[in-house]
């Protein structure tokens, strides 16, 4: 029999019961229709968090924490010297790891140690301000960008800052009382930001180490003298952008860092005073699915490290339950569109049992009898899937077209109200497709094995 | 070697405890281009004895074999292609498929062969035209009467040009003057093409369209004689005498 004529008697069989095809059918496409957008909105729910995620940080990075006794990573029970060194030699060992494209690192000159000045007799202080010690040369690799000014150029860098893009609002006037000696970020009325007291950019910057032994009476400390103060020039400040550390803080030169954190140790007489190591290294990785495998080598080697990677993960991990359950729920409304297939398909070997009869003894293969069988229920899913992948469509439209809230809020599910709630990719129309035929398929097995079983005898015996 | 042979041919049907014997020890042999009937009661074997000869059921013990082919060892596939190739079926309640035209219904035995719409439109329309019912090829079966419809089965019989052709009681369910053209039209389409018919029946005026009768009662061949008087329509000449039974 060929593949066309098993086509149209297939065809003719589901035109013949069109009321009981048609019911059939309806119960693929709720089955069909709950799948595919149960899923889509899991589809939905996993865009918001990438998007949140993406405003946190870089999904492509690794974040190696020193043993800053800031910072406060894993397990609690982290001491210090268990923890292997933030050195040049780890350094250049993560530089080597497959995969990580560049290393940045940074040194933390604790807030503790300086004070930044500016202005004339150091009228704007910033007592508590972050600095970092970084490498000026790959700023531009980091994607740090300029806002004003240029990155830091030329063979003597040593005196250079860079303002993080809210730096400059860190600095308290010293000649104002009160409320009135702070500033900050803010939209003003007219559209544009507030501007901090001074311009960093023109402004003369300096910074002093702090003498601990000479406090002043507002918990800051005075100059260590003048071998401890540096004329500082600012070479940009930045834009604003994701990453929280800098935004506030400064940056200088990696090696005057370390000069500052040695002075300082040296005028304060701290004792035990190592070279400072690495506060912390930031790695970026070229393929977001390798950020896992290098993470974990590192932490294996005992270094506490931190990703938007690893907090994707367990974040997918919760929302992954919630769709699970979406999912199961959908599912079972197309198992009873499986079992109406089933019955569909039962009922029509009764009609047709002296058809089938008849079938055989003119020498029909049995095995076309089972592909014409196959084919029917096969056809009741494929058209199913096709009007519920219509219909999803239409669900799908009309729920990001309502608003997030009413949707986000029936379901519980997360959104950020910038994505669509629901997400339909050509993947999940295909699979819905191929699904809801694979299952008219199974649910046809059951009838077209009971249909070749039909003895020719049986069906075409007199009545 | 005859074109059909049967040695030895048992079947045996359980009925709970109880073993029923449809057919005892049945030994035949059928010529090429034969008409035979076969002629019993109800209950006397005779339908499983032409449901075992077409290869619809399986002998409880003993051989069938037509054309050189022992069928009753054939697998299910094997019968199917055997069926498509030498045998066409008549049938007592023509069995032709309702949502069908006359014209797709003589055409089903070449579509399972796989032959393409076209050429199995056009032998189709050529057996129509033969039983006489050209003008009725785009009919439903129950747009038709039983004669008409039992000439569509015939027709359908015959397309794919078979070796043997099994009427069951062909003419069960028509009056007597639709029972003469049909057996008639039969006899005829048999005898153009010297194909072998087996004919079931129980009823003595259709044997007598037969060249040969054999009787069946209680699953054995009672007697086995050749018809003395043949009744052949188209001569209207009794009796071809160098017709001879096998056996």
């Amino acid at each position: 029999m060929k593949l066309f004529d098993m086509i149209i008697m297939c065809l003719r069989n589901l035109w013949r019961r069109k009321g009981r095809t048609l019911l059939t059918v309806i119960g693929v496409i709720i089955g069909c229709c709950a799948i595919i957008v149960m899923i889509s909105l899991g589809q939905g729910m996993n865009a918001a968090m990438d998007n949140m995620l993406a405003s946190w940080g870089d999904l492509n990075a690794i974040t190696i924490y020193g043993n800053s006794r800031y910072i406060w990573v894993g397990d609690g029970n982290s001491n210090s010297e268990d923890k292997p060194k933030l050195d040049e030699e780890a350094l250049e060992m993560m530089k080597n790891l497959d995969h990580v494209e560049t290393v940045f690192p940074k040194i933390e000159v604790d807030s503790n140690y300086v004070t930044v000045t500016a202005g004339k007799n150091g009228r704007y202080k910033a007592n508590w301000i972050e600095i970092y010690g970084v490498d000026f040369s790959a700023l531009k690799k980091m994607g740090y960008v300029p806002e004003q000014g240029d990155y830091p150029s030329g063979d003597d860098t040593l005196h250079t800052l860079v303002f993080g893009n809210e730096a400059a609002y860190q600095f308290r006037d010293s000649k104002k009382r009160g409320q009135n000696s702070y500033t900050y970020k803010q939209m003003l009325p007219d559209g544009t930001w507030s501007e901090p007291f001074f311009d960093p950019m023109t402004e003369s910057v300096q910074i002093y180490i702090n003498n601990t032994k000479k406090p002043n009476d507002d918990g800051t400390y005075q100059s260590g003298g003048r071998a401890y103060e540096f004329k500082m020039t600012t070479a940009a400040v930045l834009e604003q952008d994701n990453d929280w550390q800098t935004v506030y803080s400064l940056m200088i030169d990696m090696d005057f860092a370390r000069e500052i954190i040695n002075s300082y140790n040296r005028l304060n007489n701290v004792k035990d005073a190592t070279e400072p190591e690495f506060s912390q290294i930031k790695l970026w990785v070229d393929d977001i699915n390798n950020v896992d495998a290098v993470e974990t080598i590192l932490s294996d080697l005992g270094y506490n490290t931190s990703s938007m990677a690893s907090q994707r993960k367990s974040m997918q991990g919760q929302l992954g339950v919630v769709q699970m359950v979406l999912g199961c729920l959908a599912a079972i409304s197309l198992l009873v569109a499986a079992i109406g297939i089933t019955n569909t398909m039962i009922m029509s070997i009764y009609e047709r049992t002296r058809e089938i009869g008849i079938m055989k003894v003119l020498g029909c293969f049995i095995s076309n009898i089972r592909v014409v069988f196959l084919m029917e229920a096969g056809m009741i899913g494929l058209l199913g899937g096709a009007i519920g992948t219509v219909i999803s469509f239409i669900i799908s439209a009309v729920m990001n077209t309502l608003g997030n809230d009413t949707f986000a809020n029936m379901f519980g599910i997360y959104t950020d109200g910038s994505s669509p709630i629901s997400i339909i990719p050509i993947w999940l129309v295909l699979l819905a497709l191929a699904f809801s035929t694979v299952i008219g398929l199974i649910s046809g097995f059951y009838p077209a094995n009971r249909a070749v079983k039909i003895s020719a005898l049986e069906a075409i015996r007199n009545e | 070697m005859s074109f059909i042979e049967v040695t030895g041919l048992r079947k045996i049907y359980r009925l709970g405890q109880e073993k029923v014997y449809a057919l005892k020890n049945i030994n035949l042999k059928i010529e090429r281009g034969e008409i035979c009937c076969i002629l019993g009661t109800s209950g006397s074997g005779k339908s499983t004895l032409l449901n075992m000869l077409a290869g619809l059921e399986k002998p409880t013990r003993g051989d069938i074999i037509i054309n050189g082919v022992n069928i009753a060892k054939l697998s299910e596939r094997k019968l199917a292609r055997f069926r498509q190739e030498n045998t066409g079926f008549v049938f007592q309640s023509y069995n032709l498929i309702p949502q069908l035209s006359s014209l797709e219904n003589v055409g089903m035995p070449l579509m399972f062969k796989g032959w393409s719409r076209r050429k199995r439109d056009r032998e189709a329309k050529k057996m129509l035209a033969a039983v006489g019912l050209k003008s009725r090829m785009k009919h439903r079966p129950n747009q038709m009467s039983g004669g008409q419809q039992q000439r569509v089965g015939i027709a359908r019989a015959f397309v794919a040009k078979p070796n043997v052709v099994f009427a069951d009681e062909p003419t069960g369910n028509l009056d007597t003057k639709t029972t003469a053209d049909v057996m008639e039209l039969m006899v005829k389409m048999c005898r153009e093409h010297n194909l072998t018919l087996i004919l079931v029946t129980h009823d003595l005026d259709i044997a007598k369209y037969a060249d040969r009768i054999v009787h069946l009662i209680d699953g054995d061949i009672h007697s086995d004689e050749l018809n003395k008087a043949v009744y052949d329509p188209f001569t209207e000449k009794d009796g071809d005498k160098s017709r001879q039974p096998a056996s």
